[in-house]
């Protein structure tokens, strides 16, 4: 691993920090909104993946911390309370929501875990519809207007970066060891005295908090939200199909991931108007039959992300079939 | 009330009989191959549309249509288990479960999205019926309970199979030990192959059933299959008895749910069962404890 090119990704990263911040004043109008949304998905994503690559445990439910976090938040700010107040009220929402949730579901494994956890997205699809005077039903809910594109831009490029921080600091310290050695053999990491209970709990919980934050802006930003929009198939899906896509368990994978499948959402959808969730099926199905490692662990792409030096992650998939990948 | 109760319990039973049936199907998938077919709602649907139009186009009545579905699907099964799941099944333990999710859960928002693409009247049902019985003041539909004898004889005969032939021991052997099972000479893939057919067969056959009593909609797979997710923890994974039992419960509930709070709340009561029975038994109620 040379010094070199993790000075030289470090530096890219932070260029183009300062180039995403600088962008509003570059008369990029569209390209706001655009990027917006694409640090929407890329903090879910990236937050998806401390669980689901880390810790090796399928969580298709992560939408629903995104949701919660969202309503809680338009919840709050119609209450009259401001974004800076509501915004921890949903956090501490929805990291409550995980630790009661991460009880039962952690004694599933495996695909059991990740089809129980689908669950739990229609379920709270299911209540929000439901519960009319809280949430409004299936209706939506509005929040107090205002153009808040900027300072809401601005907040979620922040939010991008810190759970990117958050990501590598877990990566590198001994809690991100423990989640590494459950998903490679949970009986031999509670052996070695892993409290597995424990950090797969703590581990749902660090990965709900960017994400409820995240849902709080969306809704801000937003100012309208119906169950479908933040529960919804292709909500609760693509995020876990760019961690999946660009590679799990390694930060720049759900990077790579999320910035492939917006811009083929942007050149390619819009010019069809059917079958978006057949087309997300292939590439799931094309995916998992052909390189469940990723793009980043394909063969020729593999050693100049060894070089990034973001830790020994890109090695996990040793075998995979991208080796076979022509 | 009494009679309305036990209207509702045979409502429940046979909405059980017909999760029981079809979450089998997903049990064998799972004790045979280890993948969790998360497209196997999908295929209840498919079977359901199948029935549907055999009824509407040719006037064949479901009873027949049920079993017409089982070979086309074990033939469908097969095409699929080779095209998408075998391919994948060498891989080491947590790859396997990666691809297995991917692989299931993209062919089931594809095979979703384009059932409702060319499904244009988005909800359905067939108005199939014979004269209902009576017994002493409860009324009580015949064609639920023939299709009820009907689904109870699939799972006996299923049960004989598994238990006294070759094929089906080689099964139960498979679900006990790969490896042991590969020792003695069973050839695994084409085993494989037809587990994962018969788990696909019993979810049409369900489907065919599940149309003459509900209307069915392109986009219900998804929600079904979670539903037979807590059927079989519920009962306990790769028990038959297990998935019954488990389907009349959470058949059962769903309608006393929907008489007593409301329809819209019955969806949820298959995510709390699976809740409470994962912090009260994990095991489930007939599964053997680890």
């Amino acid at each position: 691993m040379s010094r070199g090119g993790k000075k030289l990704f470090y530096s890219v990263v932070l260029l183009l920090w300062a180039f995403l911040a600088a962008l509003p004043f570059l008369g990029f109008s569209y390209g706001v909104v655009w990027v917006f949304l694409l640090a929407v998905y890329f903090t879910l994503a990236l937050s998806y993946d401390i669980v689901g690559g880390y810790l090796g445990y399928m969580n298709l439910g992560h939408a629903s911390f995104f949701g919660l976090g969202a309503y809680t938040t338009a919840i709050l700010l119609n209450q009259g309370f401001n974004l800076f107040s509501a915004l921890p009220g949903a956090m501490l929402l929805a990291a409550a929501f995980a630790a009661v949730i991460s009880y039962p579901l952690f004694r599933l494994r495996g695909a059991y875990f990740a089809l129980a956890t689908f669950g739990l997205v229609s379920l709270i699809e299911v209540l929000t519809n439901n519960l009319r005077d809280l949430t409004g039903g299936s209706g939506g809910i509005s929040t107090p207007p205002g153009d808040h594109t900027l300072p809401s831009y601005y907040l979620v490029l922040a939010v991008a970066g810190g759970t990117m921080v958050l990501s590598q600091i877990i990566a590198r310290s001994k809690f991100g060891l423990a989640l590494f050695s459950i998903r490679e053999d949970e009986e031999v990491a509670k052996a070695f005295g892993v409290p597995t209970t424990l950090y797969k709990g703590l581990a749902l919980i660090i990965s709900s908090v960017p994400a409820s934050v995240v849902g709080g802006i969306y809704v801000w930003h937003m100012t309208y939200i119906s169950p479908e929009s933040v529960f919804g198939l292709e909500i609760a899906l693509s995020p876990i199909i760019m961690a999946m896509l660009g590679g799990t368990g390694i930060m720049i994978g759900p990077l790579v991931g999320a910035v492939f499948i917006t811009l083929v959402q942007e050149f390619l959808w819009t010019k069809v108007p059917y079958f978006h969730l057949a087309m997300y099926g292939t590439v799931l199905v094309l995916l998992g039959r052909f390189m469940p490692g990723g793009l980043v662990r394909i063969r020729w792409i593999r050693p100049f992300i060894q070089r990034l030096d973001l830790g020994e992650a890109v090695d996990y998939f040793r075998n995979v079939d991208a080796e076979r990948m022509p | 009330m009494s009679a309305d109760l036990i209207q509702l319990l045979v409502g429940g039973v046979l909405l059980g009989g017909i999760y029981g049936l079809a979450a089998f199907g997903l049990s064998i998938t799972f004790g045979v191959l280890n993948v969790l077919n998360l497209a196997h709602g999908e295929f209840l649907m498919l079977g359901s549309l199948l029935s549907y139009g055999l009824f509407v186009g040719l006037g064949i009545n479901p009873f027949i249509s049920a079993v017409l579905v089982i070979p086309v699907f074990m033939l469908l099964g097969v095409f699929f288990y080779l095209l998408l799941l075998k391919p994948i099944m060498d891989k080491p333990p947590h790859q396997l479960l990666v691809a297995s999710i991917l692989v299931t859960m993209g062919a089931s928002l594809f095979i979703e999205d384009v059932t409702s693409f060319f499904w244009e009247r988005p909800v359905t049902g067939i108005s199939y019926s014979l004269p209902p019985m009576e017994f002493s003041g409860v009324v009580i539909s015949s064609t639920r309970l023939l299709i009820l004898l009907f689904i109870f004889a699939l799972a006996c005969g299923m049960q004989l199979y598994l238990k006294k032939t070759f094929v089906g021991k080689s099964i139960r052997a498979i679900v006990q030990g790969r490896e042991g099972a590969k020792m003695v000479g069973i050839p695994i893939s084409r085993v494989s192959a037809l587990a994962f057919s018969i788990g696909m067969a019993l979810a049409a056959s369900a489907g065919a059933f599940y149309v003459t009593l509900f209307t069915v909609t392109p986009v219900m797979g998804i929600p079904l299959t979670i539903k037979y997710l807590c059927v079989v923890v519920l009962g306990g994974l790769g028990s038959i008895v297990g998935s019954v039992f488990g389907g009349l419960i959470l058949g059962i509930a769903e309608t006393l749910t929907a008489y007593y709070w409301g329809a819209e709340w019955s969806p949820t009561i298959a995510f709390i069962l699976l809740i409470i029975i994962l912090i009260i038994k994990p095991e489930g109620l007939f599964g053997a404890k680890k």
